[in-house]
């Protein structure tokens, strides 16, 4: 018991945000509830992002019926590889990766040959609902796919490790980047078993990791240490989190990212609910962030002003960035 | 925001406040128990009489009831009888019930119903005085009068007061090997008899006696009624046995007339038989007292909950604890951090449980889930849109506890059949819902969750059930504002979850 008391203490101290916290103070009092489509739909998020001009994986075509899944030859005729999506599947189900064609038919990331009637039925599926939140009828997104940057060959196990950055009301507030391991079969969740690597906010280099809840400092697939890698471009991702508070309008989102061989920083999706292990992986709590965020705000509203991004990316490198470098563990 | 907070802030407390004052005023202003006492025993005796009527003669049946002075209270009393006129009159500390006809032609049935309890007849039975003494039973002179002479005067000599006096007596005239008490008695050694020779005896000393009839409070007894006999000593009331000369009369003889008249009498009939039929049930203080009408004001009971019809107050019960179920989930989750299944999934499966009871109510929910499951696997081989997916699930659910309920019946555990009522569109939902986690999130996991559902749902089933807490709400509903209360300020916690604790530990681990 004391223990527990204990712990309560300590984590209060370093202001690690509990879910309480989260969907109290910053899920529900940011979010507004009908804004949630705009997220949930991948789709809509899409679409949004174009007309503010920010960068996202190439839209190649959408099927909205079972009419429509013949237009498939049409929309993929011209493209070598591609990715089929849920419009609003949740936690990377229901997504097909095309690599490569073979003779005529089609080939995934590990080799797998795929009949075309196995991808009419793969599109009829996520039509149905099949791996849509509740069930409901849902739309066909064929978009570019992504190659990884080679950056990634020696701290990644299949997959496109993608970065998250928790925002709140524009604020970058913490950053992290995730890597699918072989448990998380090539996907970048967390909760599948993905690492999530902390990054400096203010120069993009990686901290350590925590993976399954702990905290690590190798990849466990390839044993390369996870720490010190520069990302580039790192203030493109940061400006690119940032906007999305104009693009969204939810003042408490997780912007998930992914860094193209070519294309550099792109959008993938935006999470309402961004999850709270970023913490461990940052090594540090997201509520004294918050909070002093929170304060900027209340300043820059008595000065009847808004940030804007490229201050609000400023101010979150200042105050956040530079964190002590790590130290053999 | 700060709006707000006091917004919500105030709304507490006025809730708070209105739960406890209402709550208060029921407990000290009403006086409302504040726990179901141990539910008292309701009496309902039927007493049926039946005789042949003599054709072209007035009828009139005189059958004596219960006075009801010893502490019973009478809570409905009936008459069932066709075309009789009925009176009911007191004659001598009895009550006489007299049912009358002009003309009656074969069998007659006629029947006295007596619903009655001990409790809430606070004031004490106002006893009526009986005789301190009264003149000795004459006898003509001749060996009769010698034999009780001869009896009486060791009598007197081995007693010492009235009570004793009367016991010897008895031990006495219970002795047949006595000359002189088989001289007295005749060829007649019924209990009639022996108390006609008792009351001779006592009546020598100048001791006034009684015989009473009782009958036992016993549910399914066929019975007679019962002579006692009884003497006042100046302050109370002594009952013996006439056969054994015990003392006191047993608390559950309930006296139903006294002296030497019998029972029935019936003029204008022929062979009167009385059957008296015992049932007992159980009922609780506040409907007794609302019944009685004594304590409780009745214009409370009107808007009470107690109010409403027997039937709906008991799904009322029910009701009114799916709160509770749903603070359990709202604490286990918000404040423990367990994993379940959906929000108030654990409320349903708690509620299916009272159909089940626990142990099978488990047991039944594992077999059909893990059997759904592997249906469930089977069939995402056959790639199925959801709809008939489900529908197939659903329609093996039904199956499965249609099978269960046949299996459990031919080995003959009776609580198999209680099954069909265990709600299938939730297991279905569970099972759904299940197999998606167990996909998306993997097996350990899913089992996790799953377990987590069923203690949800098993304490929540645990707590509805509290028969002590099921009155409380039921009867003080105003909790129900406090628990409101409650679930608000839940609502802006903003602590970790206990196993929050666990899962950030490692950020602890360095420093």
């Amino acid at each position: 018991m004391f223990g527990l008391i204990k712990t309560w203490k300590a984590l209060s101290a370093m202001g690690i945000m509990g879910i309480n916290r989260r969907n109290a103070d910053y899920v529900l009092k940011y979010n507004k509830r009908s804004l949630y489509p705009v997220v949930d739909d991948k789709i809509l998020t899409k679409q949004r992002a174009i007309e503010a001009g920010i960068n996202v994986p190439e839209l190649y075509g959408i099927i909205s019926t079972e009419h429509d899944i013949k237009l498939i030859d049409t929309i993929i005729d011209t493209h070598r590889d591609f990715v089929i999506k849920p419009a609003q599947g949740a936690g990377g189900d229901g997504i097909l990766v095309i690599a490569d064609r073979f003779e005529g038919r089609l080939k995934t990331v590990s080799g797998k040959i795929v009949a075309r009637s196995d991808l009419d039925y793969h599109i009829s599926s996520i039509l149905s609902g099949l791996y849509s939140l509740g069930g409901h009828r849902d739309r066909v997104l064929i978009e570019y796919r992504v190659i990884p940057d080679e950056l990634f060959n020696n701290i990644s196990y299949e997959g496109v490790p993608d970065i998250r950055i928790i925002v709140l009301m524009g604020y970058p507030v913490m950053a992290m980047l995730r890597l699918p391991t072989r448990q998380s079969g090539g996907k970048a969740n967390l909760h599948q078993g993905a690492i999530g690597v902390g990054v400096d906010l203010a120069t993009g280099l990686t901290l350590r990791g925590t993976w399954l809840n702990a905290k690590i400092e190798k990849h466990p697939d390839t044993a390369h240490p996870v720490d010190g890698v520069q990302l580039p471009d790192w203030d493109g991702f940061m400006r690119l989190a940032a906007s999305c508070y104009e693009l969204s309008g939810l003042g408490y989102i997780g912007v998930d990212m992914v860094l193209d061989k070519d294309k550099g920083p792109l959008i993938l999706e935006l999470n309402a609910r961004p999850g709270l292990n970023i913490q461990i992986a940052n090594d540090s709590g997201l509520t004294q962030r918050t909070q002093a965020i929170e304060g900027r705000m209340a300043e820059c509203l008595a000065e009847n002003r808004a940030d804007s991004v490229e201050e609000r990316v400023a101010f979150a490198q200042r105050l956040f960035g530079h964190q002590t470098p790590v130290q053999p563990l | 925001m700060r709006s707000i907070n006091l917004h919500l802030k105030v709304l507490i407390i006025m809730l708070l406040l209105l739960g406890v004052s209402i709550t208060a005023y029921q407990i000290l202003g009403l006086g409302i128990p504040v726990t179901q006492d141990e539910t008292d025993d309701l009496w309902s005796i039927d007493t049926k009489v039946t005789f042949t009527a003599i054709p072209h003669t007035p009828v009139k049946v005189q059958m004596f009831v219960p006075p009801l002075t010893q502490g019973y209270v009478s809570l409905n009393e009936s008459f069932v009888s066709n075309n009789y006129g009925v009176s009911v009159n007191r004659v001598d500390g009895n009550r006489q019930l007299t049912w009358s006809a002009r003309r009656a032609k074969g069998e007659q049935t006629l029947y006295y119903r007596l619903v009655m309890t001990k409790r809430f007849s606070n004031e004490k039975p106002s006893d009526e005085k009986g005789p301190v003494t009264r003149d000795p039973i004459q006898l003509p002179d001749g060996p009769e009068r010698l034999a009780a002479e001869s009896l009486i005067a060791p009598i007197r000599q081995h007693s010492a007061d009235i009570e004793t006096f009367i016991s010897e007596t008895i031990r006495r005239v219970n002795n047949t090997n006595d000359d002189n008490v088989k001289l007295l008695l005749g060829n007649d050694s019924s209990i009639g008899k022996k108390a006609q020779i008792v009351d001779l005896l006592v009546s020598m000393a100048r001791v006034p006696l009684e015989k009473v009839h009782t009958l036992r409070l016993a549910a399914n007894l066929q019975q007679n009624p019962e002579l006692w006999l009884r003497s006042y000593n100046g302050k109370e009331w002594l009952y013996f046995n006439p056969e054994t000369g015990e003392r006191g009369l047993p608390n559950d003889r309930l006296i139903w007339w006294s002296g030497d008249t019998p029972l029935i009498t019936v003029d204008g009939g022929r062979k009167p038989d009385v059957t008296f039929t015992f049932d007992s049930s159980q009922l609780n203080a506040i409907r007794l007292a609302q019944l009685t009408n004594s304590s409780i004001e009745a214009a409370f009971m009107d808007f009470s909950l107690y109010g409403l019809p027997l039937q709906t107050q008991q799904t009322y019960q029910t009701m009114i604890m799916i709160p509770i179920g749903v603070l359990v989930i709202l604490i286990l989750r918000n404040l423990i951090g367990l994993q379940t299944l959906g929000t108030f999934t654990p409320v349903l499966i708690a509620l299916a449980f009272r159909e089940t009871g626990l142990q099978w109510g488990i047991g039944l929910f594992t077999i059909i889930t893990a059997l759904g499951l592997s249906l469930r696997s089977y069939l995402e081989h056959l790639r199925l849109q959801m709809l008939p997916r489900l529908s197939v699930v659903l329609t093996f659910v039904v199956v499965m506890i249609a099978a269960i309920s046949l299996l459990s019946h031919r080995l003959g555990f009776e609580s198999g059949l209680s099954v069909a009522l265990f709600p299938m569109v939730i297991l279905t939902m569970t099972i759904e819902r299940l197999s998606i986690t167990w996909e998306e999130r993997g097996a350990n996991h899913a089992l996790k969750v799953a377990i987590g559902t069923l203690f949800a749902g098993s304490l929540a089933y645990l707590l509805m059930k509290i028969p002590a807490l099921v009155y409380f709400i039921f009867t003080f509903p105003a909790t129900l504002l406090i628990l409101v209360a409650f679930m608000l300020a839940m609502g802006r916690y903003r602590g970790y979850r206990l196993t929050e604790l666990v899962r950030f530990k490692a950020l602890l681990k360095d420093n």
